[in-house]
C-alpha cells in the first residue's frame, strides 16, 4: 500500500500541501462497530414500527457520516512546511519531526504521527493491541498534537534508537481519526529522513592529553571560568546563544560570539589509534564518552579516525560533527 | 494495573448512568444502584482513590447480576429483562473500561438503553431526554477518541501569529467534545427526519413482538364495585376526537367500551366469547355524527366509539359485535386512529333472543337478598318495565345516595350493601346495582363501559377524554324500544352528565392537578401542550406505511406504491449526502476577520500583475527590496505603502491601529502602477 502510495503520489518536497488525492480514509474497527450497531437499531425500529427509534438510528448514521468528512477534512489542505530528523545516541530515542502549517479557519485536531522503519519490523512481533506497550522501552511512540486555525505547529515522532549508523525513516504517516475514532484517514510522507544515531557514550578509560604537561584527571572540571578571554568572531550556526555577545549586538553591532581559549593543557585529541585493546565499537563508545565529557566541560578537542581527522576546536557545532563522524565511521555516508 | 486517563472515563459513565436513569421506573431499583455504584466505583479507582476489582471479582460481580435478573424477571427475552440485563452488565464492563475499546462498548450500551427508552415511551414529553442523551453519548464518544497524549511528544509551537493555542485546545477538550456533538447531532438531524418520512414501515414485524409488560391502564373487561376504588384517577389522555362538523352536546357523549352482561353477585364481566354478530339494527335518534379518534395505547383490545356506532371502521383490523362493541384483532401497543360514523341518541330495536334474554336477566342464586326482594316489590307495583325503571331511577334519586370516589368497602352481597348500608358509591356501583335490580324485576340488563364527557381543546379543535372520565351505565331491554340507555349515575350525580369527575369532586385529583384545572390561563397552556401532544401522537408516533403514501400524494405523487417511496428515500439520502459533502468536505478559509492581510494580499495581486510577484518567502521589506532592483520605477510609490503595512504587522500596536489600517486600505485600493 505504502509502496503503490509512493509510486502514486512521489516523494515529497517541502513545503506540500495535503491534496484529496493523497489522503485515504477507512473506517476502524470502532467505526464498523458502530454500523453494526446502528444497523440493529434500524432492525428493530423495523419491527417494532417504532419512528422514534427510526429517526434515532437516522441520527445516529448522520453523526457517523458527518464525522467522516470531518475526518477527511482534518487533514485536507495542511501544510507539511518541514520534515527534519534530530540525532539520537544509540539506546536513546531519535525524533522525527513535521512542521504543520495550518492556515484554514478551522483547528485540526488529534493529528498523529508514526512511521514505519527498522523499529516497527520489531514491534509487529510483540503481542499487539495493548495499551501499555507504547510505554515500552524499545516502542515507537507516536507524536500527537492539536492545531490552532492559522498556527504552526511541530509534531515530534520518537523512534528508538538501537544500534550505532543511520537510522532511515522509511516513510511517516500523518494521520487522524477526529472526531469520534470511526474513520481513520491518513496520509503517507515519503522524505529522506535519516536519524543519525551516535554511539553510546561509554567506557573507563582516562582521557589522553595532548602536548600536556600538566596532570589532569578527568573528574576535574575545567570550567569556563579558568577560560582565557581571545576575542570576538562572527556568529556561526549551532554556536550556543549563551555565547553571543548580546551587549554588543544591543549597541547595534552584527552577531558576535565571545571566544575563549582553553588553557593548552586542556586541549585533547582524541585518536581512534591510540585506543589499543578495543574492538571497534568499544573504541567508537569510548571516543563517544569522552567527547561528551569534554564538550560538557567545555574544553577543546581534536578527534582522528581512520581517514578522518577533526582539528581542535569545540562548541555545539564541533561536537556534532565529531559525534556525526564517531556515527558514521565504517558506513556510507546518508 | 495501568489506570485509564479519567476524563474519557468519567464521560463513558456519564453517558452509561444517563441511559439507565432513562429506565428508572422500569428497571428494579436495584440495577439503578448496581450501576451507580460501578460507575462511582470506577471512576474512584482510576482516579487513584481506592483499588479496583480484579478480574475474578469483576466476573463474579457479572454472574451474581445476571443470576439477580433471571431470578426476578424469570425470563430473558422482553424488553424489561432486556434492559435490566443490559444495563447490569454494562455496569460491570464499566468497571474494566480503561482501555478505548471498552469505553467504546460501554457507549454502545448506553446507546442501546436510549433504543430501548424509545421503543418503549415514544410521548413528545420524553422527546428532549432522549436527544439531550444522544448528545451525551456522542460527546463521550469525541471525549475517548481523543488521542492520549504522551508527556513526553509534545507538540511545540513554532511561530504562527496565533499559535500556542495547544495546550489550551487540550484543556478546553471537554467543552470541544460537547460542543462537537452538538454540532454533529444538529446536522446529522436531517437525516433523521428523512429517514423517518421515507424509510419504508414493515407492516407486520420480522420477529414475534413480546407482549407488554405493562398492567393494562385502559378499560378492564370486569367491573367489581366495592373492591378497591376502581376508578383510574389519572388525567392523562385516554383518546382525542376530531369531529365533522359540531360536536355532540355533553350529555349525549357517551363513549362506548365493553359491555358486561354476567354478573356473579360481585363482579360484572363479558363471556369470553362474544361473536362478532350481525342483527344489528340502529334505529337512529338524533343526528350521525362523523368523527375521526385517536387512541392512546391500552394494551387491551378494546377501541372506544361515540355511542353508537353504525358500521367498524374501514381499513382497520376491528370488529363489531353485536352488543356494538369494537373489538381490535390485537392489543393496542401503539395508539391507533381511526374514523368512524355514530348516531348519538340511538337504539337497537332488534329482538332479542332467547338465549340473549336468559344471559341478560340471570342474577346469582342467594345472593343478595335484600336487593331482590325490592325489586320484586316495585316490579308488582309498576305498570310495565317502563315504569318499573322510573321507580328505580326514583329510588337512587330520592334513597339518600351520595355520589364519591371513596366509598366504603362492600361486603359479599355488595349490592345490598350499598343500597340499604353505605349508600356511597360511584358510577360502577350504581350501574352495578341498577342492573341487578333490573334484572331481578325480570328486565334484560347489561352494563356498559366506557367514557362520558371530554373536554373540548379549542385551540386544537378537538375533544380530549381523560382516563379520569372513564364511566359505566346501564342498558334495559324494553318491549318496542330495544335496549335503552339508562344512566343512574345521572340521577344520583346530575351534575356528572356535563362536567367531569374532577370537577365535580375536587379532592379526586392531586393538589397541583387541580391547580392546572382551575386557574384559567394554566389551562390555555395545559391545552396548547395537549394540542401538541396530539399532533406529536398523530403525526408522528401513529406515523406508518400508510401515513407515508399519503405524504408522498400531498406532494404531487399520486397512487405512490413502495418502488416510489424507496425511490424518494433514494433521492432524499442522495440529497443530504451531497449537501453534507459540500458543508463538511473542505476546511473552511480563515476567518476574514484581518482587513490588514486582505489590502496587503491586494497589493500584492496588483504588483504581481505589473510584473513584480511577491516571493513567498519574502517579507515586505525584502519585497521591496527586490522590487527596487527589478522595478525601480515601482519603488518609489510602493515604498511608504509596503513600510506602512511592515509598520502595522510587525510594529508595537498603537491607539489609532484601526484607523491607520483604514488609511492603508484606502491607499491600496488608489495605487495605481
Amino acid at each position: 500500500m505504502a509502496v503503490w502510495a509512493l509510486a502514486r503520489q512521489g516523494a515529497d518536497r517541502f513545503p506540500s500541501r495535503l491534496r484529496p488525492r493523497r489522503l485515504y480514509i477507512l473506517p476502524t474497527r470502532a467505526g464498523l462497530g458502530f454500523a453494526a450497531l446502528v444497523l440493529g437499531m434500524l432492525l428493530a425500529a423495523l419491527n417494532y414500527g417504532n419512528g422514534m427509534a427510526l429517526a434515532l438510528a437516522g441520527l445516529l448514521a448522520g453523526v457517523a457520516l458527518v464525522a467522516m468528512h470531518q475526518c477527511h477534512r482534518n487533514l485536507l489542505d495542511l501544510e507539511i512546511t518541514a520534515a527534519e530528523a534530530s540525532p539520537a545516541f544509540a539506546g536513546g530515542r531519535g525524533v522525527v519531526s513535521l512542521v504543520l502549517t495550518n492556515d484554514s479557519g478551522i483547528a485540526r485536531l488529534g493529528l498523529q504521527i508514526d512511521g514505519t522503519g527498522p523499529w516497527s519490523d520489531a514491534a509487529r512481533g510483540r503481542t499487539r493491541g495493548a495499551r501499555g506497550s507504547p510505554d515500552a522501552e524499545d516502542a515507537a511512540r507516536p507524536g500527537v498534537a492539536d492545531l490552532a486555525a492559522s498556527s504552526s505547529a511541530r509534531i515530534d515522532f520518537a523512534v528508538p534508537a538501537r544500534r550505532r549508523g543511520v537510522l532511515r525513516i522509511e516513510r511517516l504517516r500523518l494521520s487522524t481519526s477526529h472526531p469520534f475514532g470511526f474513520f481513520r484517514a491518513w496520509t503517507w510522507v515519503h522524505a529522506p529522513l535519516a536519524i543519525i544515531v551516535y554511539p553510546r557514550p561509554r567506557g573507563d578509560r582516562p582521557p589522553p592529553l595532548h602536548h600536556g604537561e600538566r596532570q589532569s584527571s578527568p573528574g576535574v572540571a575545567g570550567g569556563g571560568a579558568q577560560d582565557e578571554w581571545r576575542g570576538l568572531r562572527g556568529f556561526r550556526d549551532g554556536d550556543s546563544p549563551r555565547q553571543v555577545a548580546w551587549k554588543a549586538y544591543a549597541r547595534g553591532a552584527p552577531l558576535l560570539v565571545k571566544e575563549y581559549a582553553a588553557s593548552a593543557a586542556e586541549q585533547r585529541l582524541f585518536d581512534f589509534g591510540r585506543l589499543a585493546g578495543l574492538g571497534t565499537e568499544a573504541r567508537l563508545e569510548q571516543l563517544a564518552r569522552w567527547v561528551v565529557d569534554a564538550d560538557a566541560r567545555g574544553e577543546r578537542y581534536g578527534l582522528v579516525l581512520p581517514g578522518f581527522s577533526l582539528a581542535p576546536d569545540r562548541g555545539p557545532e564541533h561536537r556534532r560533527r565529531a559525534l556525526t563522524a564517531l556515527a558514521l565511521h565504517g558506513i556510507e555516508a546518508p | 494495573m495501568a489506570r485509564a486517563p479519567l476524563r474519557p472515563l468519567v464521560w463513558t459513565a456519564a453517558a452509561f448512568l444517563a441511559g439507565v436513569l432513562l429506565h428508572a421506573g422500569r428497571v428494579p431499583l436495584w440495577t439503578l444502584l448496581a450501576a451507580c455504584a460501578c460507575a462511582a466505583w470506577s471512576v474512584a479507582g482510576n482516579a487513584g482513590r481506592g483499588p479496583l476489582p480484579g478480574r475474578t471479582v469483576r466476573v463474579a460481580m457479572a454472574l451474581a447480576l445476571f443470576a439477580a435478573v433471571v431470578a426476578m424477571f424469570r425470563t430473558l427475552n422482553g424488553p424489561d429483562a432486556g434492559t435490566a440485563l443490559l444495563a447490569a452488565m454494562g455496569a460491570v464492563k464499566l468497571l474494566e473500561a480503561r482501555a478505548r475499546r471498552d469505553q467504546y462498548v460501554v457507549i454502545g450500551a448506553a446507546l442501546f438503553l436510549l433504543l430501548a427508552a424509545t421503543l418503549d415511551e415514544q410521548g413528545l414529553p420524553f422527546l428532549p431526554l432522549y436527544v439531550a442523551h444522544a448528545w451525551l453519548c456522542c460527546a463521550a464518544l469525541a471525549a475517548v477518541a481523543r488521542p492520549d497524549r504522551a508527556p513526553h511528544a509534545a507538540a511545540a509551537g513554532v511561530g504562527g501569529e496565533r499559535s500556542g493555542g495547544s495546550g489550551k485546545l487540550w484543556a478546553a477538550s471537554d467543552a470541544a467534545a460537547a460542543k462537537l456533538a452538538a454540532r454533529n447531532l444538529l446536522f446529522a438531524l436531517p437525516l433523521a427526519v428523512l429517514v423517518f418520512l421515507f424509510f419504508p414501515r414493515l407492516s407486520g414485524s420480522l420477529w414475534a413482538l413480546p407482549d407488554p409488560a405493562h398492567a393494562a391502564t385502559g378499560l378492564s373487561d370486569t367491573l367489581t364495585p366495592g373492591s378497591i376504588s376502581e376508578l383510574v384517577e389519572s388525567t392523562a389522555p385516554a383518546f382525542r376526537v376530531w369531529f365533522d362538523g359540531a360536536p355532540p352536546p355533553p350529555a349525549e357523549r357517551y363513549w362506548r367500551g365493553p359491555v358486561l352482561h354476567e354478573f356473579d353477585g360481585k363482579t360484572w364481566s363479558r363471556p369470553p366469547a362474544w361473536g362478532f354478530g350481525a342483527q344489528r339494527s340502529i334505529q337512529p335518534l338524533g343526528r350521525a355524527y362523523r368523527y375521526r379518534i385517536t387512541l392512546e395505547p391500552t394494551a387491551t383490545r378494546w377501541w372506544l366509539a361515540l355511542d353508537t356506532i353504525s358500521s367498524p371502521p374501514r381499513n382497520a383490523s376491528v370488529g363489531l359485535t353485536a352488543d356494538h362493541v369494537l373489538v381490535g384483532a390485537r392489543p393496542l401497543t401503539g395508539p391507533v386512529s381511526y374514523e368512524a360514523i355514530s348516531y348519538a341518541p340511538a337504539r337497537d330495536d332488534a329482538p332479542l333472543s332467547a338465549r340473549l334474554r336468559a344471559l341478560d336477566t340471570r342474577s346469582p342464586h342467594g345472593r343478595n337478598p335484600r336487593t331482590l326482594a325490592l325489586a320484586r316489590r316495585l316490579r308488582a307495583a309498576a305498570r310495565d318495565d317502563a315504569d318499573f325503571v322510573s321507580a328505580a331511577l326514583d329510588l337512587l334519586r330520592t334513597g339518600g345516595f351520595r355520589y364519591t370516589l371513596r366509598p366504603p368497602r362492600l361486603g359479599s352481597d355488595a349490592v345490598d350493601d350499598l343500597l340499604f348500608r353505605t349508600r356511597q358509591g360511584f358510577c360502577g356501583h350504581y350501574a352495578s346495582a341498577f342492573a341487578m335490580l333490573m334484572r331481578a324485576g325480570g328486565v334484560p340488563a347489561r352494563v356498559v363501559t366506557g367514557y362520558l364527557g371530554g373536554e373540548w381543546n379549542p385551540i386544537g379543535g378537538y375533544l380530549l377524554v381523560r382516563r379520569s372520565d372513564a364511566h359505566a351505565w346501564v342498558e334495559v331491554w324494553l318491549e318496542g324500544r330495544g335496549w335503552t340507555r339508562v344512566d343512574p349515575t345521572a340521577v344520583v350525580a346530575p351534575e356528572r352528565l356535563t362536567r367531569g369527575i374532577l370537577e365535580i369532586l375536587p379532592g379526586a385529583a392531586s393538589t397541583s392537578e387541580r391547580l392546572i384545572l382551575e386557574v384559567r390561563w394554566l389551562a390555555s397552556i395545559r391545552q396548547a401542550w395537549d394540542t401538541a401532544d396530539a399532533w406529536w401522537t398523530t403525526a408522528v408516533i401513529d406515523f406508518d406505511l400508510k401515513s407515508q403514501l399519503a405524504l408522498l400524494g400531498s406532494i404531487g405523487v399520486h397512487d405512490a406504491g413502495l418502488g416510489l417511496l424507496i425511490t424518494a428515500l433514494a433521492l432524499a439520502l442522495a440529497a443530504w449526502l451531497v449537501a453534507t459533502a459540500w458543508r463538511h468536505g473542505r476546511p473552511p478559509r480563515a476567518a476574514r476577520s484581518d482587513p490588514l492581510a486582505r489590502a496587503y494580499a491586494r497589493l500584492c495581486r496588483k504588483l504581481a500583475r505589473a510584473g513584480a510577484p511577491r516571493e513567498p518567502h519574502q517579507g515586505p521589506l525584502a519585497y521591496l527590496e527586490s522590487i527596487a532592483r527589478a522595478r525601480p520605477a515601482l519603488a518609489p510609490s510602493v515604498r511608504p505603502l509596503l513600510e506602512d503595512y511592515a509598520a502595522l504587522r510587525f510594529g508595537p500596536a498603537g491607539a489609532l491601529q484601526a484607523r491607520r489600517i483604514a488609511d492603508f486600505k484606502r491607499a491600496v485600493a488608489r495605487w495605481r502602477a
